[in-house]
């Protein structure tokens, strides 16, 4: 993750300073952790929702 | 003038409008004037465009001579979040790269409010790109809540939330990502409506304010007679936002006054009732009990993956958003404020495939409310699950009820927004409404939610619940 960031930081020239990098990884890794419940589902027949179009 | 126009609704002054008992112009002017006097205060207004306002009245004033009455919002002061775009007046989404932005063109909500021949006072304050729920915001300042200005007034439609709540428009339109006009409208002690995904056009809203599968138009009112009126101005398809719904246009007002006795009403249980205050608590055990009174059937229910919410909700909304933000992430990074770029760039970090099983987990969420929905014709909850924290205890990154202090946000987002993003994700419709007031004085919210495109059955059911409690009734204290 913090590879990536890096990698990131350097392609927009953020100019992250090495503390904001520290932060940013940990938070992108609590979101790594909360996007984990999305592969314990069984969605082997589900397509995604991409567009809310219902009629009454 | 005839009644006291500061007090009374849009349904009370539209007939007196129609009739020439009281003048559009004289009724714009008592509005900016308070406005003026009240602003600095608040700070609930970024830009008041009077000269345009008065033009504008003045324009309405001679339609009504001429007999040609438009309708229920002729004449009436209205104000827009500051993401909406407008004709010719500075629209900057809170943000520092837009403070100078005058968009050529107005959006179709926006279009259509001016076309029922309602009067622009001007812009509301809001949070920053509209990603948070305090509008503390660090360009155009805090907008203080008008029952304490000590406290927030709840985001990110803050502004607008605030301008209804202390008279200085009588609606304003927002948005509503996660929680965005129910929240504010909760804190603010108002009624405030997220209609069902694709009722209202999003033509004009500024992108990356709003995530294209969560977002929707909004609307803050002082009743939900008002807030009827005015939904029935902006719905319908627009040609323009290939999102919004080809759904025929009710009589929004048609339910208003008519009996709910046998209504069937969940009471929705979820991941959001460990951050539910006891005083919060109490005060939806009191609507229930009024709901009931009502002849409504009540009972808990709930739905087998509500706890996928967060994820799905975080997921969708702060990669859409990263997306829209890409071409200012590339050039004005230093333009941000350091948590909302911060929480941009994190979001670039999800991989596409987390973002497909977001919206794969979607549908099986929505199609397991749409059951619910079969069984229940309503569901009720909080809109807040704790009572509106201070300006400094959300500056200091907390909140505090029932002797406990905890975070404001984790990465779900901020706590307030827990109980509304199950109807971003869903799409469902949602209206808050005053159902009481914290041991501190300021409102508590209720929020009633309906079927897809079930508006008028949530007018209907939210309308008769206001007239039984009168907690609309009460006003803020702010200077006559």
């Amino acid at each position: 993750m913090e590879e990536q960031l890096r990698k990131l930081n350097r392609e927009y020239a953020f100019n992250l300073s090495e503390a904001e990098i520290q932060a940013i990884t940990r938070r992108a890794e609590e979101f790594e952790r909360l996007f984990s419940c999305l592969y314990e589902v069984d969605l082997s027949d589900t397509t995604p929702l991409l567009k809310l179009d219902k009629r009454p | 003038m005839a009644v006291d126009a500061i007090a009374a609704t849009i349904s009370e002054l539209a007939p007196l409008l129609r009739r020439k008992k009281i003048s559009p112009v004289e009724l714009t002017r008592l509005y900016l004037e308070r406005a003026k006097r009240l602003n600095p205060h608040l700070n609930a207004y970024t830009t008041l465009t009077e000269e345009q306002a008065l033009a504008d009245a003045a324009r309405a004033e001679r339609e009504i001579h001429q007999s040609l009455y438009r309708g229920p919002l002729h004449g009436i002061p209205f104000s827009i979040k500051d993401n909406l775009s407008t004709r010719g007046i500075r629209t900057t989404a809170g943000s520092k790269i837009l403070a100078d932005w005058v968009p050529d063109f107005d959006a179709t909500a926006v279009q259509r409010v001016k076309a029922a021949g309602a009067i622009l006072l001007g812009k509301t304050n809001m949070h920053e790109w509209a990603l948070g729920g305090t509008t503390i915001n660090p360009f155009y300042g805090t907008t203080h809540n008008p029952w304490n200005v000590d406290y927030i007034a709840g985001g990110s439609s803050g502004g607008s939330a605030a301008a209804v709540a202390a008279d200085l428009c009588l609606a304003s339109i927002g948005t509503d990502s996660a929680q965005s006009v129910r929240n504010p409208a909760s804190m603010c002690g108002i009624v405030g409506l997220k209609p069902t995904y694709g009722r209202v056009s999003q033509f004009g809203t500024v992108a990356g304010t709003g995530a294209y599968s969560t977002n929707h138009i909004g609307l803050l009112t002082r009743t939900v007679e008002d807030c009827a009126l005015v939904l029935q101005t902006i719905a319908g398809h627009d040609p323009k936002d290939p999102l919004s719904a080809h759904a025929p246009v009710p009589n929004f007002s048609l339910g208003i006054g008519k009996a709910v006795k046998g209504m069937k009403v969940g009471i929705l249980r979820g991941y959001f009732d460990a951050f539910i205050a006891k005083e919060v608590s109490a005060s939806v055990c009191q609507a229930v009990a009024a709901l009931n009174s009502l002849g409504m059937q009540t009972e808990e229910v709930t739905t087998p993956h509500l706890d996928l919410i967060p994820a799905i909700k975080v997921c969708t909304s702060r990669v859409e958003n990263a997306a829209a933000h890409d071409p200012y992430l590339r050039t004005k990074a230093n333009e941000y404020s350091k948590a909302t770029l911060h929480s941009y760039i994190a979001a670039l970090l999800t991989p596409a495939t987390t973002y497909v099983m977001a919206q794969r987990a979607r549908r099986i969420v929505c199609d397991e409310f749409d059951e619910l929905l079969k069984r229940v014709q309503l569901l009720i909850l909080p809109t807040i699950g704790f009572p509106v924290p201070t300006i400094e205890q959300c500056q200091a990154g907390y909140v505090e009820f029932d002797g406990k202090k905890i975070p404001r946000q984790d990465c779900r987002g901020g706590l307030e927004s827990f109980c509304c993003i199950p109807f971003n994700v869903t799409g469902l419709p949602a209206i808050s409404l005053c159902c009481g007031f914290s041991q501190s004085g300021l409102p508590l919210g209720l929020q009633i939610v309906a079927g897809s495109f079930q508006e008028p059955l949530l007018f209907q059911v939210a309308h008769a619940y206001e007239r039984l409690t009168e907690w609309y009734r009460r006003r803020p204290a702010l200077p006559a």
